[in-house]
């Protein structure tokens, strides 16, 4: 099968953050460095390369990217300064935008102006009608149960069909990005059985992140600690999102303290905090490689979502110690930050959530299919005694 | 004459202040009208045309990095205008050398001549003084010492100052010379002695150039001849003294690999054939007289003298040339290679002098071995002619070179000598492996790609793919790479690494550059006047540059720059005239030769 060559991809990717490619000359000191590169999946000087060339079709249907957890060690030995692991960043950003099926993923990455606009409009939308809808069937003084502003039963039933928008968009992105990757991107047979042994593997990458772990080296500095934080984070919104889901009624419930849930609140709570606090930090002072360059979207990434924990604790505290007006307005405040985030999840760098256990998932299977293969044993490094 | 200059500058050429040099055009004789263009787009050929008409100009100038580029459409203009095209005058900065220090007198210069109609060399060349026949050479490697020779032997004295105690530089340490495998001190020591035994050409070894005053073709230079603390003539090279010295330090000749005595003979080919005393570490004279100075009893000859002082010669000249040569960068700022922490990872040069027939190894390649070391207390690791073979090498290149954290220039001649160095190996240890990671392999000179695609064939490993890491596992070392041809990762077990270490220019370069006024480029090796054009010239007349310390090049180039650069020297003794070069005229001067040139 022939192969289109795009020969203004680079230029492209450049819209996505992936500046320096132009300069690597293929020396594989990247390659070499990097704590996950195996036999199979050697990166980022191949990823490298497609770009360069252009390969677009070959590169939608790579899984090294998401293998890649940015830990910057190939950007600081890089000779050319060509910033590798910058380039798989944005290279994620450019699937993520290539698994969207609507086009809204590639608008927001390529113009900050439209993202920062849909947020703002979204938000008005939310807010006017949760302002409508409390104003017309209850009490601004009122925080709970009858002729509550913002009843439970109300939030959940709103929560649960925005989720659900996101999860049907999140749902097809999820497909595109099978058949992309395991259909078009596999010219070999992978047996359907694989699928089901392999399968903990979602599981296992999901709350662990345990490849993260291995990217993490002493560099001398005690706050280094990017997978922990990441876990906690990560955890946090997972927990919160169940309880937002599922447990509002509860959650809302008070003023006194519910601690068989508001227990997993806090501890996310303090996750989700500590996580936002450490990021945006590190984007400011730049103090590792990886954060030396921030795409637009990152900067979005984590500002709301420190809005929304915030918004969300506060209100909270005030619904706790008996500022009902005021829990009434963080509360839309909260709703108005939370909308949008979740509706933008399935095309924004969140969806990361979803499509890297799905990468490390395929990933292995598509390694262990090989490996039954005989003519992988070739691959296998060369032992020379 | 009513006259216009137009300039058409991108901002690109940092040095100059396009709006200062306007300024100082607008107060050029005749000049009616100063105007900066801008470039991009292209200036529109009415709106000059227009300008001519509106200020009735009858001469323009075009001033630039490139004006030629605009020179067409000017004359377009001018041609619309109904003005005669013949005209145009062009100020080109980039080609005069309106660069470096003093960019903007020089351009301002060019912009004087170009208004007068003054062709900017004729005015800025200054005529030549009458040449003085004496030569000095700065640097005694393959380039000054071919240089002498070619000088010499055409009748013409030479002054050849080297600052270490003997001439021959770099390659009187390298084994061989690639392609062709010829032995490297075959090809040099005959010249070396040729020069040693010159009537024509003083060798002032240990010594180094103060100051410099004059003009090109007169040349005052002050050298300051080190005390080498034997006499050069009457030591006969015995040794006895160096048997009974107790101080040891580590040998440059050898590249560190081995020891030598304070009181020493570089190598036995040396030219002048003599001992040298080095000061920083001879007891004696660390100690103000008060200790040791048994090599003085025990010299037959009698020719040591531990009081000598240093002296001052006053020389004069006609010519200089620069040929000061390179060093290797420091391999330990590159510190994922592990040189300098674990011991068999070598440099280029260490393994040079560890092959080379005349080694301590006696030219058996070895690994070194562990020794314990009573005085320091501590294990050692040194080579020993009693050390194992290694059983697998790996030579890795561009470490240091084409990357832009160190030097961002290809170093031009590690590719081939780390070929040369797979190819000695198979020749000495038969069953070793041999690994050459490399990037880019330049072999592009005559016979190189020959040679390199002739290793391939010997059985060596040859990895596309630059090898990141070198790491020490329970004791054995490993090289890891990718395999890019092949696709894979490679991990090799080696017993041995050897670095093809990018090259820097001499320390001395920048010391120098300042004492005679010789501009640098950006990575410290000294410029040329004209790359293509004129590629052994300074911008100072009568100095020149030759080898290594233009830039890096294989010894071939080295020795033909250093004959090119023997010829420039013999044109100008030849004619009899200093040859001055742009520089040498300050801008006042240029303006007034501009104008009398002018009037006629």
């Amino acid at each position: 099968m022939a192969i289109r060559v795009n020969p203004t991809f680079i230029n492209e990717l450049d819209r996505y953050g992936a500046e320096d490619v132009q300069l690597c000359y293929q020396c594989g000191d990247c390659s070499t460095v990097c704590p996950h590169a195996d036999e199979v999946y050697r990166f980022p000087r191949k990823s490298m390369k497609l770009l360069q060339m252009g390969l677009e079709q070959k590169l939608e249907t790579t899984l090294e990217p998401w293998l890649c957890y940015y830990c910057g060690q190939c950007s600081e030995q890089c000779p050319r300064e060509a910033d590798p692991g910058e380039t798989m960043m944005s290279i994620r950003r450019w699937l993520i935008s290539r698994y969207d099926f609507t086009g809204i993923a590639r608008l927001f990455y390529k113009s900050r102006t439209a993202e920062v606009l849909a947020i703002i409009i979204v938000a008005l939308i939310t807010g006017t009608f949760l302002l409508l809808n409390g104003f017309s069937g209850g009490s601004i003084k009122v925080y709970d149960g009858e002729g509550a502003f913002l009843p439970s039963n109300f939030i959940h039933r709103f929560d649960l069909s925005v989720g659900a928008i996101m999860l049907v968009f999140l749902a097809i992105n999820a497909f595109r990005m099978w058949k992309m990757v395991m259909v078009r991107g596999t010219s070999f047979h992978i047996p359907w059985w694989l699928y089901v042994r392999e399968f903990y593997q979602i599981i296992w990458h999901f709350f662990t992140q345990k490849r993260y772990s291995e990217c993490e080296k002493k560099r001398g500095h005690a706050l280094y600690m990017p997978w922990l934080i990441h876990l906690g984070l990560m955890l946090g919104y997972v927990t919160m999102l169940v309880l937002v889901m599922v447990f509002i009624e509860n959650l809302q419930a008070g003023p006194e303290i519910q601690w068989k849930v508001h227990i997993f609140g806090y501890l996310a709570t303090i996750g989700l905090i500590s996580g936002t606090v450490y990021f945006i930090r590190g984007r400011f002072k730049k103090h590792y490689i990886q954060y030396k360059k921030s795409h637009g979207t990152d900067w979005v990434f984590v500002i709301l979502l420190f809005l929304i924990v915030t918004t969300g604790i506060t209100q909270h505290i005030f619904h706790r110690t008996g500022l009902i007006e005021l829990a009434n307005v963080t509360y839309v405040l909260h709703l108005m930050s939370a909308v949008p985030w979740l509706l933008r999840m399935p095309f924004s760098k969140w969806a990361h959530l979803i499509y890297r256990p799905l990468a490390m998932y395929f990933a292995a299977i598509r390694k262990e299919a090989l490996t039954r293969q005989a003519s992988v044993q070739n691959l296998y490094p060369l032992v020379v005694k | 004459m009513r006259i216009g200059v137009f300039f058409c500058q991108s901002a690109e050429n940092r040095n100059l202040n396009i709006d200062a040099i306007a300024k100082y055009s607008a107060n050029l004789p005749e000049v009616e009208t100063v105007q900066i263009l801008r470039i991009k787009p292209l200036p529109d050929v009415n709106f000059i045309s227009g300008q001519i008409q509106e200020h009735k100009l009858d001469r323009i100038v075009i001033a630039g990095d490139i004006p030629g580029y605009y020179k067409p459409l000017f004359t377009r203009a001018m041609a619309i205008a109904g003005a005669g095209t013949d005209e145009i005058y062009l100020a080109s900065f980039q080609e005069h050398g309106a660069r470096g220090e003093n960019a903007m007198d020089r351009a301002k210069a060019i912009i004087a001549c170009a208004v007068m109609g003054v062709p900017f060399p004729l005015a800025a060349v200054p005529g030549g003084n009458p040449v003085n026949h004496a030569t000095l050479i700065i640097g005694g490697g393959i380039a000054g010492i071919q240089a002498a020779l070619e000088i010499a032997n055409a009748g013409k004295q030479v002054y050849l100052v080297e600052k270490t105690g003997t001439i021959g530089g770099h390659m009187a340490m390298f084994d061989k010379t690639f392609p062709t495998l010829d032995c490297a001190a075959c090809i040099l020591t005959p010249k070396m002695v040729s020069v040693g035994q010159h009537e024509m050409i003083r060798l002032l070894t240990k010594s180094k150039v103060m100051s410099i005053a004059g003009k090109p073709g007169a040349y005052r230079v002050k050298i300051k001849k080190n005390p080498r603390y034997v006499d050069v003539s009457s030591c006969v090279a015995c040794n006895q003294c160096a048997e009974v010295c107790p101080v040891k330090v580590k040998s440059e000749f050898d590249a560190g690999i081995s020891l030598r005595k304070a009181i020493y003979i570089p190598f036995p080919q040396a030219v002048p054939n003599a001992f040298l005393v080095d000061a920083e570490n001879c007891t004696y004279i660390l100690s103000g007289g008060n200790k040791c100075g048994v090599c003085v009893k025990r010299c037959p000859k009698e020719c040591i003298n531990l009081n000598e002082k240093e002296e001052i010669l006053d020389i004069e000249v006609g010519n200089i040339i620069l040929a000061t040569g390179y060093e290797l960068l420091d391999a330990t700022r590159i510190e994922q290679y592990g040189y300098g922490v674990y011991p068999n990872v070598l440099t280029s040069l260490e393994f040079e002098r560890l092959t080379n027939a005349s080694g301590i190894t006696g030219g058996r390649i070895v690994t070194k071995t562990k020794v314990f070391n009573k005085k320091l207390n501590k294990d050692e690791w040194i080579f020993s002619p009693e050390g194992l073979p290694p059983r697998s090498i790996a030579l890795i290149h561009c470490v240091g070179s084409r990357s832009r954290k160190y030097n961002q220039y290809c170093s031009r001649v590690c590719c081939m000598y780390s070929l040369k160095f797979a190819h000695l190996i198979k020749e000495k240890v038969p069953n070793a492996n041999v690994y050459e990671f490399y990037i880019d392999m330049r072999a592009f000179g005559k016979g190189y790609e020959e040679f390199a695609e002739r290793i391939k064939h010997e059985g060596t490993f040859v990895v596309r793919g630059h090898s990141a890491s070198v790491a020490m596992k329970e004791g054995k070392m490993f090289v890891k790479g990718e395999d890019i041809i092949n696709d894979r990762f490679v991990e090799f077990e080696v017993d041995m690494v050897v670095l093809a270490v990018g090259l820097v220019p001499s320390p001395d370069t920048e010391e120098l550059s300042r004492i005679l006024g010789i501009q640098r480029d950006s990575d410290g090796w000294f410029s040329e006047l004209d790359y293509n054009g004129s590629p052994t010239d300074t911008d100072k007349g009568g100095i020149y540059v030759a080898g290594m310390c233009q830039g890096p090049k294989d010894i071939p180039d080295t020795v033909a720059q250093a004959s090119a650069v023997a010829a420039g020297v013999l044109r100008s003794l030849t004619s009899g005239k200093g040859i001055g070069h742009l520089s040498s005229l300050s801008l006042s001067e240029i303006e007034s030769r501009a104008r009398a040139l002018h009037k006629i």
